[in-house]
């Protein structure tokens, strides 16, 4: 009831064998600093009414644009 | 939904139920896709409120319906027509009205506590890691040491494996690292249950790679 089938995916994780991760490598999600996120990072947006997606996700690259975003698009189209 | 003459509350409440399970529409006149009659599963509709000739409902829906002819058709069938009047989507996925959901006067002052005023807590917390986003997918996580090959877009080989989700044959699947970013999603060509018996060979096809090459070292065999 009120439930999307992907709502609640109980992702369970089992083990291969053991093995440690080198922290000089890469960087943890949470840990990231904003630039690192630049890259591939996402903005949940609320979308004022009555202006085109395409519109606010051009605005926010603007608004983002100092910190050298050069590419933002959308996904989640509502209508056509 | 905006009703074009009253309707009587029940006939309403149960019209909306006869919509919930799989319905065939149409795309409307002006959308991107082609015009043909097509199959979708609304998964629930619940009224939230009534008043006078307006209702308010929740709908949770399979990707690519369109809501506006879901309450139109409705008026049909209820025969007085009804319109969409307003629309907000409240979830999607593991997503949600409180996973961080920014406006974008968030965003521009959230730009400018960061530039001006050395504050990045609100720029912070509007700029997710793409890996919440991915919550519901299946995940592989690969050892440091076959990171970069997967990278440089190689299939991922069983000994490089160090754990799994459950997943089946064939289903798409978000390849890690241990430290939990995203490297790849591939397409599984082993069962987990099958990699976690020991079987040999590719778990993994890589599909598109979305980690740059070099974030970890290359691994060199010893000879």
């Amino acid at each position: 009831m009120m439930e999307l089938p992907l709502e609640n995916v109980k992702n369970e994780v089992f083990s291969v064998k053991d093995e440690e991760t080198d922290v000089s490598y890469g960087a943890y999600p949470d840990k990231r600093s904003i630039e690192q996120r630049i890259d591939f990072g996402f903005v949940l947006l609320d979308k004022p009414r009555g202006i085109r997606s395409k519109t606010a996700s051009a605005t926010a690259k603007q608004i983002l644009s100092p910190l050298g975003v050069k590419k933002v698009g959308y996904s989640g189209t509502l209508e056509d | 939904m905006h009703l074009h003459k009253n309707v009587d509350e029940q006939l309403l409440r149960d019209t909306l139920k006869s919509f919930v399970g799989k319905i065939t529409q149409l795309p409307p006149v002006r959308s991107n896709v082609k015009r043909q009659y097509r199959e979708r599963e609304i998964y629930y509709a619940d009224i939230i409120d009534i008043e006078d000739r307006d209702v308010l409902f929740k709908a949770g829906v399979e990707s690519g319906t369109y809501i506006r002819k879901l309450v139109h058709d409705m008026g049909e069938k209820l025969g007085v027509g009804a319109h969409m009047s307003d629309l907000r989507r409240t979830k999607v996925s593991s997503l949600t009205e409180d996973s961080g959901l920014v406006t974008l006067q968030d965003l521009e002052d959230g730009m400018y506590f960061y530039r001006n005023e050395n504050d990045p807590r609100l720029l912070s917390r509007s700029i997710q890691s793409i890996e919440v986003a991915l919550d519901f997918l299946p995940k592989i996580f690969v050892s440091d040491t076959a990171v970069d090959t997967v990278c440089h877009g190689s299939p991922l080989a069983v000994p490089g494996v160090v754990k799994v989700n459950k997943f089946e044959k064939g289903q798409l699947i978000g390849m890690f690292t241990l430290k939990g970013e995203l490297i790849a999603l591939g397409s599984a060509e082993l069962a987990s249950d099958d990699i976690l018996k020991g079987a040999k060979g590719i778990a993994i096809k890589t599909d598109s790679v979305i980690m740059s090459i070099g974030t970890y070292p290359r691994y060199i065999k010893k000879t």
